[in-house]
């Protein structure tokens, strides 16, 4: 069953189409990458399907229903992680999870925090501000509270941007243990990460989503060597 | 439920921050104290007078707190990620106002214990204008939740401190307005400080004759149109942010 499906997916703005008729299908429990160059789109097609923003034209369909009919029920079944590190600075991590869960209205509200404290590791800075933590701690704390309402589909937003290789390599292995229970679709600029996370990868240039498949497929497709010289001959039309 | 869950996380991020406790409650309680001190030939220094201004006073740092509060969560992302939850846009209006409640009532009760050893006498009266205060402070929570959704987080605080600045000036805390000249004098009729401290002194001190319709319109007026507009505005802004 397909967990996100786009029709036509379009957003304008006044002078500017920063989406134009994307058409996108991703399955169930698949993690879908999608890659571009800086203005490319990404981020504005996950705010779409993520319900921050609606469309000017075309349709999305999360698990079946119509994002604008179904919003509310939608908005339950999903959760994101920010680019920028999305958690309240002066509450500490564990205080961060109950406000979050409380947000979801979380019934088993003790029971639920406790099994991200426990598969985050985050006792060791259970009681400690968010704002004193490193950027990856931050980073991990937010992933594991965008878990919070156990979605079905989760938006990473480029999860990993400026963290060290220990810190993203802690995150890989974080995502990694979700991957076929929760539909995830990343943006990130670092293609080894798309290349290591991701069952398919989508490729998007001014707008328009212009390649779709596995890193294999795409290097095939191209007749690059590498992943990274696949993405730059896809992304610049073969210019580069 | 949400609503609560919110303004119990806000009331935590303000209440943790010391400069907000500095500003809301230690200053406003350090100047009511020191100009007691000082035999002031003027009726606005009057305890009775005073106590009433510094409770208006201490509500300009209110909408400073409330912008701070709101332009910090727009800048951390967090409101992205409220945005995608199922919480709605006056459970968020709700949650900011809420939080503030219990700074209002803190803030109030140690002005007037301050006071009231000061020399003021106590009276029900005292009582009932902290209840009018947390209506009053409508307009100022308000007043922060437009400067927090329009400006950013640096840009807030130096906003609201215009705002600070003009309840010192138009309020007739410090000064009646006749000495203001006209300018000001005129400043003041229109601007809702001088009606909110006109209404706060009346019922504190059971001189409910002393408050002219004309305060009571201009405040409501200020009132229902400053709460529609942060409505609107943190509705629009919420979108376009992430636009």
């Amino acid at each position: 069953m397909l967990a996100i499906e786009t029709k036509d997916l379009t957003k304008r703005y006044k002078d500017k189409t920063a989406v134009n008729g994307i058409n996108l299908k991703i399955n169930q429990g698949e993690l879908f990458a999608l890659l571009g160059t800086n203005g490319a789109g990404k981020t504005t097609t996950i705010k779409m399907l993520s319900t921050l923003i609606i469309p000017t034209d075309g349709q999305i369909k999360i698990n079946g229903s119509d994002i604008e009919k179904d919003r509310q029920k939608i908005k339950k079944i999903l959760n994101v992680s920010p680019q920028e590190t999305a958690i309240a600075p002066n509450l500490s991590v564990k205080e961060n999870l109950e406000f979050m869960a409380g947000v979801y209205q979380i019934r088993n509200k003790k029971e639920k925090t406790d099994e991200l404290i426990k598969s985050f590791n985050l006792d060791q800075v259970l009681n400690q501000k968010a704002k004193t933590l490193s950027g990856g701690w931050q980073r991990k704390v937010s992933i594991a509270i965008s878990l919070i309402n156990e979605p079905e589909i989760l938006f990473l937003d480029e999860p990993t941007l400026g963290l060290d290789v220990i810190a993203r390599k802690e995150l890989w292995s974080v995502i990694e243990k979700l991957k076929g229970k929760v539909t995830i679709i990343l943006t990130t600029h670092y293609m080894e990460e798309a290349e290591h996370l991701s069952d398919r990868i989508g490729i998007m240039a001014k707008g328009n989503l212009i390649a779709t498949g596995t890193s294999r497929e795409l290097i095939e497709k191209t007749g690059a060597e590498n992943f990274e010289d696949a993405f730059v001959k896809i992304a610049t039309g073969g210019e580069l | 439920m949400r609503t609560l869950n919110f303004a119990k996380r806000n009331f935590k991020e303000i209440s943790r921050d010391p400069l907000s406790l500095i500003f809301a409650v230690i200053l406003p309680l350090f100047l009511l104290f020191i100009f007691q001190q000082f035999d002031i030939p003027n009726e606005s220094y009057k305890l009775e007078n005073f106590t009433p201004g510094i409770v208006i006073f201490g509500f300009s740092f209110i909408t400073m707190f409330t912008a701070m509060l709101i332009s910090k969560d727009r800048t951390t992302s967090l409101l992205i990620r409220l945005g995608v939850s199922p919480m709605r846009p006056m459970e968020y209006i709700l949650g900011y106002m809420l939080s503030i409640v219990p700074v209002i009532l803190v803030q109030n009760i140690l002005f007037f214990i301050l006071a009231i050893i000061l020399g003021l006498e106590f009276s029900i009266n005292i009582i009932f204008s902290i209840g009018l205060s947390v209506v009053i402070a409508i307009l100022f929570i308000a007043a922060g939740i437009i400067i927090g959704s329009i400006s950013s987080e640096k840009a807030s605080s130096g906003i609201s401190s215009i705002l600070v600045q003009l309840v010192c000036f138009t309020s007739g805390m410090y000064f009646p307005r006749e000495i203001l000249g006209k300018f000001f004098g005129t400043l003041c009729e229109y601007l809702p400080f001088e009606s909110c401290l006109a209404i706060l002194k009346g019922v504190m001190n059971n001189n409910t004759e002393s408050i002219e319709m004309r305060n009571i319109i201009i405040f409501l007026i200020y009132t229902v149109v400053l709460l529609a507009v942060s409505v609107i505005v943190f509705k629009r802004k919420m979108v376009s942010d992430n636009n």
